[in-house]
C-alpha cells in the first residue's frame, strides 16, 4: 500500500502529479497489447476466490475475517483489492502483495512489524493513506494489531499477475525502422525524361505511378516564383521580381533565384523561426511574473544568423548542447547555449525539488523530441508504455544535463553569462561581490527592525509600499548602533553603485555548470521526493549500437557530460539525429513530413510514406557536410517540389490526402508570414536585422487581462512604431502573445511545437476587418499604392492588387474593384480617400493574398 | 486491433489530423472525424456552409445533465473559516498561539495565532446548512448548494495554484477547462465563443491569459474575454466610419474575388472554409452585441443581480449576462470576483474583514440573483454553478498583530448549484481548526471531474494526443467525480 501513486494527498506528492507530464497509455481498447489483461479482468470476479484456510491459526483468521477484512474493504480494497488495478503496484490482498509492496516498497517489514510503510501510511507519517482523510483512531488500532501479528492473510487460491505484459524492452526493437542505421539505396529507374530527372522525382515517381497515378503538370513561373520566395524568406517577390523571372530566358532562372533568396538575410529570418518553435523560444518565464529573461534575444540572433550561415547542423547541435564545453569555445557558442534556458521555470515554487526536476523534464522533453524524434519524456514516472525507452533511460538521459545550475529565485533571478573581457568580468565581479554582501546586511538590518514594527507596516513592506515605510519609520525601530551601520552601509552602496565600469556583453546561457553534478537517482513514480536506485550519465539502450565518441571528460568548469552527449548525437551515422532533421525540412517545404509525425519517430509514430526517399535524402545530406541550404535546392529544383497545387481527377480520387505528392498542397500564410507581408505591401516593414525584441501595439483589451496591464510590454506610439519589423523579432511574452498572431496559429511558446495548427476561424475574420492593425495597414497600403502606381483610382486599385497578388491584375478585377470603391463613395458617403483605403483592406483579406500556390 | 488501427493507438485522429498540416477543414477529412465520433452531423460540410466549425457541437460521452457552466472564480484565495466552514471552536481560540502546521506564501509554520472568525455564521434552508454572514442574500438558496468543505490543491501560491484550479496543472501550457469542455462538446451557438470569461474591473489575475489559454490544443478553444458594456468582444466593432452596409459591401466584393480564386481551387476546402468563416464573423457582429444588450430586462430582474446599486452592478451585469450567455448556448463562462493585486482580490494578508467585506458585498446578491433567475427560468437544472478560489486561507493570523491569513491548499471550501448537483448537500470536512481537510478529502482534479462528468463527459477517458501522450484534464490515474454531491 501506501503507494505514492494514489497518495495525492501529500503535498509534495500532488504537486507531482500536477507537475509531471501526465502519461497515460493509449485508452485501454485501442491497442492489443491490453486485451490478454482485459480478458482476464472479464473472466475474474471476486466470487471465484476463495480462499485456503487451514495453514491460518483460528484466532488469527477471527480476527482477520471479522475486523481487517472489513476495514480493508471499505478504505483500501477499491484501489489495492483483488479486483482493483493495484494503484501504486501494491497487492493488498495476498501475502505475496504485502511483503512484495508496491513503487515504495515493501508494505509489511516482517523483522520489525512496527517499523512497516502501511503503518507509516495510516498515520499520515510521510505517506496518507487512505487518501481521502485518516482513519479513526480505533481503525487504526486494528489495523495495527494486524501488522503486529505478521498480517495473518488467508491465502487467495486465484491468483492473477500484478503487472500486465510488460512494457517494450530495447532488445526486441533494435530492428525499427528509425533505429537502423540510415541506408542509401539505389534510385529508382523508368522514370520519363520529361520528368524530372532529381533522384528525389525518381522516388516519387516510382510510388505514384505504383499507385497508377501520374504526378499533376508543373506549376507556371508566377506561382513558383511566389512559391519560392515565401518558403524561403517569408516575404513574397515584388511585381518586377516575378516579371524578371517570368522573362528570364535563362534556363537557370529558377536556380539563380533560389541561389538569391538563400543568401539573403531574410533566409534566416524565416527558417530561425521554424528552429525557435522547436525549442519553445519565449523571452520570459512565465509562472506568476511571466518575467522577461535577459538577453534572450541574442538566442534568437544566434539561431537566424546560424541558418544565414548555413552552419553545419551538427555544428549547430554542439554550440547549443555544450556551447562551454567546447575546444574552441566562443562567445557565439555560449550564446548558443541559452539553449537551456528557454523553459518555463518557477521564481517561487512551492517545493523547490519539484521544480528543479520538472525543469530538467522540460529539457530531456525538448532534447529527446526535437533532436532524436521520441518522447523519452514519457518515461519520467514509469517506463515508456509505447517505445522500448526505460525509466531507468530516462534518468540517465536527465543525468547528462544535471551539470547546468538552475535558475534562480525571486529576487535573483539570472545568473547571465559574462562574454566581456577578463579585466571587465574581474571588475565586475569585485562590484557584484561588495554589492551583494552590502545589500544582504541591509536586508538584515531592515528586517530586524521590520519585525519590530505593528503589522499593518509589517504587510506594508511587503508591497511596493516597502520604500516608503522604510523612509518614515525604519529608524525608529532601529538602535543607535544599527542606525549608525545601516546608514554606513547605504553610502557604500551608492559609491558601489555609482562606480563607473567599462560596459560589459551578457548573454543568457550556461553560466555556471558543475564539474561534479549532484547524483541522479531513478525517482519512483517521477517523485523526487522518493528516490530510487542511482543512476550514471548515459544514452538509450535501444541506440546503444550508436557507439559513443570517448569518454565523459570532467573539466574545470563543467562536468562534460554534455559535450559527451552532443558528440554522441552528432555522431554521422547516428540513425536519428539526421533523419530527424531532413524530414523536418522537408515538412517545412511540403507542410508535413516524409513521417508526418515529426517529433515521434518510435513505434507508434507514423511510417514514413517514402521512407526510401528519406534515407537518401539523409544520406546527401551528411554527406554534405551536414549543410542545410543545399538540402533546401535539392528539394527546391526537384520537380515534385515544382508541381501545380492543381490536382488530377484521378489523384482526388486515389490519393486526396496528396500522400504520394503527385501535386503541391497549397497552404495558408503563417502568422508571421501574414504580419510581415502586410507590413511589406503597405510599405511599413522596416528589414532590420537582430537586436532586443520589439514591442508592438497590444489592443487595451488584451492588455487589461493582465493583473498589472502593460505590465512587461512597451505601449508607447514610439514603440509601436519601432515594431514594425518581421515577426520574428516580436517580443515572445508567455503571458501576453500578439492576438493577431496567436490567433493565426503561432504556437504556444510553453512546450516544443513541430506541426503549427493551421485554423480557419471567424475570430481571424474580425481581426483582419475591424483590427487596428489590419486598418492601419491597409491605410498605408493605399497611400504606398498611390505613391507607387500613381494617385488616379484605377491606379491605386490595380497597383494594390498586383502587389498583393505579385501578379499582374486582370481588367476585370481592376474594374470589381473599382466598383467598390464607387459605391463606398457614392452609396456610403465615404471620401475618396477613405474608399481606396477599405478597397485595400478588402484586398489584405482577400484568399489569394493569404494562400500560397 | 488490425494493425491499421493500431498505427492510430495513442493519438486521436484529430491529432494525427493536424500532423498532417492540413487542419480541420482539409479535404476528406470531415468524414473520418465524423466517423470517430467527434463530429456530429452539424459539423459535416454541407454544400452551402462548408465551414467546418471545430467549435461545432457534437455529444459527449453520455448525456449529462449540464449544459453549460457558470465558473464564479473568487481569486486570491476567501477564507473558509469565515464563509461556510463553520468551526465554532476557533471563535474561543481567538487571538490565542497554538499549534498547526500551515504553508503559505510565507512558508511553513508549526504554530500560530488564532484568527477567530470574524463572522457568525447560522443554519439555514431546510438543510440547515451554515453560512456566514457574509452571505446574507446567498444563505436564502442554502437549499440550492452543495459544498466541498474537503477541497485541497497542490500549491499555495497564487500563480501556480490559478493554473491548476483553470487548467489541471501547476505549470502554464495546458488547455483550461473551458477549452477541454469546448474540445469535448463543442458550442451551441457558432455566433458567440464557446468559452467567455469576464474579469474584475480592477484588472486579470496573475498570470493574465494562461489563465483561460488553451495551451497546447489549437487557439480555437481559448476563452474569449467578454465585457458586459462597451464592445464585448476583442475586433467585434466595424472601425467607426465603417456601416454594416458598407462592410457589407466590402464583404460582398471580397468574396466575389474569392469566389473567382477558389473556381480553380474548388477541391481545397480550406479556401471555401475561409470565405465561409468571413460570412460567419458578420453574424457574429451583430449577434454577440445583443448579448450584452440588457435593454428588455425588467427593472425586477436587473434589480435581483444588484445591476440598480453601485456595489453590486459591476459583478451583478456579469452575472446577468452570463445567465444571458447560458440561454444563448455558451458552454464555459467563468467570471472574476477579484483582480490585479493585494486586497484588489480576496488575498486577505492585512485586513481580512475589509477585504472580505468588501468582495463579498459586490458578489453576494448578484450570485444569489444568479441562482434565482436561472430557477426561475427553468435553467438551473442544466446550469452548473462553481464557486471557489484557487485555495483557502489559514485559521491564524500571518502577521504578529492584524487579522490577516496567509494562503491555505490543505483545505478550503468550494460550493456547486445547479446542473444535477444535490442542492442543500454538504461532503467533507475540516479539522476543528478549518486548518486541513481531514475527512472525503477532495483535489482540484475531482473538482474538475465533477464538472465533466455533470456535462456528460467522461473525465477518464477526454483525451488529447500532445508530446507522446493522451493529455487528460484530470491526469494519469483515473478520477472519480465527487458522487456524494450529484444529484
Amino acid at each position: 500500500m501506501c503507494s505514492i501513486a494514489t497518495d495525492l494527498r501529500r503535498p509534495e506528492f500532488r504537486s507531482f502529479f500536477a507537475a509531471a507530464v501526465f502519461c497515460q497509455f493509449a485508452a485501454v481498447g485501442r491497442s492489443w497489447r491490453f486485451v490478454p489483461l482485459l480478458v482476464m479482468l472479464i473472466g475474474f470476479t471476486p466470487g471465484m476466490a476463495s480462499a485456503d484456510t487451514a495453514s491460518l491459526p483460528e484466532a488469527d483468521l477471527q480476527f482477520y475475517q471479522s475486523q481487517v477484512a472489513p476495514l480493508l474493504e471499505v478504505h483500501c480494497n477499491k484501489c489495492h483489492g483483488a479486483d482493483s488495478k493495484f494503484r501504486g503496484g501494491l497487492d493488498l490482498s495476498s501475502r505475496q502483495g504485502l511483503m512484495t509492496g508496491g513503487d515504495s516498497g515493501p508494505a509489511i517489514d516482517a523483522d520489525a512489524p512496527e517499523s512497516s510503510l502501511l503503518l507509516d501510511a495510516i498515520n499520515y507519517r510521510g505517506l496518507e493513506m487512505p487518501p481521502a482523510g485518516k482513519l479513526p483512531a480505533a481503525e487504526i488500532a486494528v489495523l495495527t494489531e494486524w501488522v503486529r501479528r505478521g498480517a495473518p492473510l488467508p491465502v487467495q487460491t486465484t491468483s492473477r499477475t500484478k503487472h500486465e505484459e510488460g512494457p517494450p524492452k530495447a532488445a526486441d526493437h533494435r530492428g525499427h525502422w528509425a533505429f537502423r542505421p540510415v541506408v542509401s539505396g539505389p534510385v529508382p529507374e523508368g522514370s520519363p525524361a520529361d520528368w524530372g530527372n532529381s533522384p528525389i522525382d525518381a522516388f516519387v515517381w516510382q510510388q505514384l505511378t505504383a499507385a497508377g497515378l501520374e504526378p499533376t503538370k508543373q506549376a507556371d513561373r508566377r506561382a513558383l516564383i511566389r512559391r519560392a520566395y515565401f518558403d524561403l524568406t517569408g516575404l513574397p517577390p515584388t511585381l518586377a521580381q516575378v516579371d524578371a523571372f517570368v522573362r528570364s530566358p535563362d534556363p537557370r532562372a529558377y536556380e539563380h533565384v533560389l541561389d538569391e533568396l538563400l543568401a539573403s538575410p531574410q533566409y534566416g529570418e524565416k527558417w530561425g523561426r521554424f528552429w525557435l518553435d522547436l525549442v519553445r523560444y519565449a523571452e520570459t518565464n512565465s509562472f506568476e511574473r511571466d518575467g522577461a529573461k535577459p538577453e534572450a534575444w541574442k538566442y534568437r540572433d544566434y539561431v537566424i544568423a546560424s541558418f544565414n550561415s548555413d552552419k553545419g547542423y551538427d555544428r549547430f547541435l554542439m554550440e547549443q548542447l555544450a556551447g562551454d564545453e567546447l575546444p574552441d569555445a566562443s562567445k557565439e557558442t555560449r550564446i548558443a547555449t541559452g539553449y537551456y534556458r528557454l523553459g518555463t521555470w518557477d521564481d517561487e515554487p512551492s517545493d523547490r525539488t519539484q521544480a528543479l526536476y520538472d525543469e530538467l523534464d522540460e529539457i530531456v522533453a525538448t532534447t529527446s523530441q526535437v533532436l532524436l524524434g521520441l518522447t523519452v519524456n514519457c518515461a519520467r514516472c514509469h517506463d515508456h508504455k509505447i517505445d522500448p525507452i526505460s525509466q531507468r533511460d530516462y534518468y540517465q538521459t536527465l543525468a547528462l544535463f544535471q551539470d547546468v545550475a538552475p535558475d534562480g529565485h525571486r529576487t535573483s533571478p539570472y545568473e547571465l553569462v559574462d562574454l566581456s573581457d577578463s579585466p571587465v568580468v574581474a571588475a565586475y565581479r569585485e562590484r557584484d561581490a561588495e554589492l551583494g554582501r552590502i545589500r544582504h546586511r541591509l536586508h538584515e538590518l531592515e528586517q530586524a527592525a521590520i519585525a519590530r514594527m505593528p503589522g499593518v507596516d509589517q504587510r506594508r513592506t511587503e508591497t511596493d509600499q516597502r520604500l516608503q515605510v522604510l523612509n518614515e519609520k525604519l529608524a525608529q525601530f532601529q538602535s543607535a548602533e544599527e542606525g549608525a551601520e545601516y546608514r554606513r552601509l547605504r553610502d557604500e552602496l551608492v559609491a558601489w553603485e555609482q562606480k563607473q565600469l567599462p560596459p560589459r556583453e551578457l548573454a543568457m546561457g550556461v553560466a555556471t555548470a558543475s564539474a561534479n553534478p549532484r547524483p541522479t537517482h531513478v525517482l519512483i513514480r517521477g517523485n523526487p521526493h522518493a528516490p530510487g536506485a542511482e543512476v550514471e550519465p548515459g544514452f538509450l539502450e535501444v541506440l546503444s549500437g550508436v557507439p559513443s565518441a570517448g569518454s565523459i571528460t570532467p573539466a574545470a568548469t563543467s562536468s562534460g557530460r554534455r559535450l559527451h552527449f552532443a558528440r554522441w548525437v552528432t555522431q554521422p551515422d547516428h540513425p536519428l539525429t539526421y533523419r530527424v532533421y531532413v524530414n523536418r525540412i522537408w515538412q517545412q517545404h511540403f507542410g508535413r513530413g516524409l513521417v508526418r509525425s515529426a517529433s515521434n519517430f518510435g513505434l507508434k509514430g507514423d511510417q514514413p510514406t517514402h521512407p526510401e526517399l528519406l534515407d537518401w535524402l539523409t544520406a546527401q545530406f551528411i554527406r554534405g557536410g551536414f549543410q542545410t541550404k543545399p538540402l533546401h535546392k535539392l528539394i527546391m529544383l526537384s520537380k515534385t517540389y515544382q508541381l501545380s497545387s492543381e490536382p488530377t481527377e484521378d489523384q482526388l480520387r486515389v490519393d486526396p490526402a496528396n500522400d504520394l505528392l503527385g501535386r503541391f498542397d497549397l497552404r495558408r500564410l503563417s502568422a508571421e508570414e501574414l504580419r510581415d507581408t502586410m507590413l511589406l505591401v503597405s510599405g511599413q516593414l522596416n528589414l532590420k536585422l537582430g537586436g532586443p525584441s520589439v514591442y508592438p501595439a497590444m489592443p487595451a483589451e488584451v492588455l487589461a487581462g493582465q493583473s498589472q496591464p502593460g505590465q512587461g510590454w512597451q505601449t508607447s506610439p514610439e514603440a509601436a512604431k519601432a515594431a514594425n519589423r518581421r515577426s520574428v523579432y516580436v517580443h515572445v511574452k508567455r503571458s501576453l502573445l500578439l492576438p493577431l498572431l496567436s490567433s493565426f496559429d503561432f504556437p504556444d511558446p510553453d512546450g516544443s511545437c513541430a506541426v503549427r495548427f493551421a485554423t480557419t476561424q471567424p475570430t481571424q475574420a474580425l481581426s483582419m476587418l475591424n483590427g487596428r492593425f489590419a486598418n492601419e495597414a491597409a491605410d498605408e497600403f493605399a497611400k504606398f499604392a498611390a505613391r507607387e502606381g500613381g494617385h488616379d483610382q484605377p491606379s491605386v486599385v490595380r497597383r494594390a492588387l498586383e502587389t498583393a497578388f505579385s501578379r499582374p491584375a486582370t481588367q476585370a478585377e481592376v474594374i470589381r474593384g473599382l466598383k467598390l470603391v464607387n459605391e463606398l463613395i457614392t452609396e456610403e458617403g465615404l471620401t475618396a480617400e477613405a474608399a481606396l483605403s477599405r478597397f485595400c483592406l478588402m484586398v489584405l483579406n482577400l484568399n489569394e493574398f493569404v494562400f500560397v500556390d | 486491433m488490425t494493425e491499421s488501427g493500431a498505427a492510430f493507438c495513442g493519438r486521436t485522429r484529430r491529432e494525427m489530423l493536424w500532423e498532417t498540416g492540413a487542419g480541420f477543414t482539409g479535404l476528406g477529412l470531415t468524414g473520418l472525424l465524423s466517423a470517430d465520433g467527434f463530429f456530429g452531423k452539424a459539423a459535416a460540410a454541407s454544400e452551402e456552409q462548408p465551414f467546418v466549425n471545430p467549435l461545432a457541437p457534437r455529444p459527449g460521452h453520455f448525456a449529462g445533465k449540464a449544459k453549460s457552466v457558470i465558473f464564479l472564480f473568487m481569486y486570491g484565495g476567501p477564507s473558509q473559516v469565515d464563509t461556510f466552514d463553520y468551526k465554532p471552536k476557533l471563535y474561543e481560540l481567538d487571538g490565542k498561539t497554538i499549534a498547526v502546521k500551515t504553508k503559505g506564501r510565507g512558508g511553513s509554520k508549526n504554530e500560530g495565532r488564532v484568527v477567530g472568525p470574524k463572522w457568525n455564521f447560522k443554519q439555514y434552508g431546510q438543510s440547515g446548512q451554515w453560512i456566514s454572514d457574509l452571505f446574507p442574500n446567498l444563505a436564502t438558496c442554502a437549499d440550492d448548494l452543495a459544498f466541498i468543505k474537503s477541497m485541497t490543491a497542490d500549491s499555495p501560491i497564487h500563480g501556480s495554484a490559478m493554473l491548476q484550479m483553470n487548467s489541471g496543472k501547476i505549470q502554464s501550457g495546458s488547455p483550461c477547462l473551458g477549452s477541454w469542455i469546448n474540445y469535448g462538446l463543442g458550442t451551441e451557438n457558432e455566433n458567440l465563443p464557446g468559452f467567455v470569461v469576464m474579469l474584475d474591473p480592477t484588472g486579470g489575475p496573475i498570470s493574465g491569459a494562461k489563465n483561460w489559454s488553451s495551451g497546447y490544443m489549437p487557439a480555437s478553444y481559448q476563452a474569449t474575454v467578454m465585457r458586459s458594456g462597451g464592445t464585448p468582444i476583442l475586433d467585434l466593432a466595424r472601425p467607426e466610419d465603417l456601416t454594416e452596409s458598407a462592410q457589407r459591401r466590402l464583404l460582398d466584393s471580397l468574396q466575389s474575388y474569392n469566389r473567382e480564386h477558389e473556381a480553380t481551387r474548388n477541391h481545397n476546402s480550406n479556401l471555401a472554409a475561409r470565405i465561409a468563416s468571413y460570412e460567419l464573423a458578420f453574424k457574429m457582429q451583430r449577434y454577440a452585441p445583443e448579448a450584452t444588450d440588457f435593454s428588455q430586462e425588467t427593472a425586477e430582474t436587473l434589480g435581483l443581480y444588484g445591476v440598480d446599486k453601485p456595489q453590486t452592478e459591476s459583478f451583478g451585469r456579469q452575472c446577468l449576462l452570463a445567465r444571458r450567455l447560458v440561454e444563448r448556448g455558451v458552454r464555459f463562462i467563468q467570471i472574476y470576483s477579484g483582480g490585479s493585486h493585494n486586497d484588489d482580490n480576496w488575498d486577505a494578508h492585512g485586513d481580512l474583514v475589509k477585504n472580505h467585506t468588501y468582495h463579498a458585498g459586490r458578489t453576494d446578491l448578484p450570485i444569489a440573483g444568479l441562482i434565482k433567475d436561472l430557477k426561475q427560468r427553468g435553467l438551473l437544472d442544466e446550469t452548473l454553478i462553481v464557486w471557489g478560489g484557487e485555495f483557502g486561507r489559514q485559521p491564524t493570523a500571518e502577521y504578529a498583530e492584524g487579522t490577516g491569513r496567509d494562503h491555505n491548499a490543505y483545505g478550503f471550501t468550494m460550493w456547486c448549484a445547479g446542473g444535477g448537483i444535490k442542492g442543500g448537500s454538504s461532503v467533507g470536512e475540516t479539522d476543528e481548526l478549518g486548518s486541513a481537510a481531514v475527512q472525503d478529502r477532495f483535489h482540484v482534479k475531482q473538482l474538475h471531474a465533477t464538472i465533466l462528468h455533470q456535462l456528460g463527459i467522461d473525465p477518464n477517458r477526454l483525451s488529447y494526443f500532445y508530446g507522446g501522450l493522451d493529455q487528460k484534464l484530470v491526469g494519469v490515474e483515473e478520477v472519480e467525480p465527487i458522487r456524494q454531491i450529484i444529484g
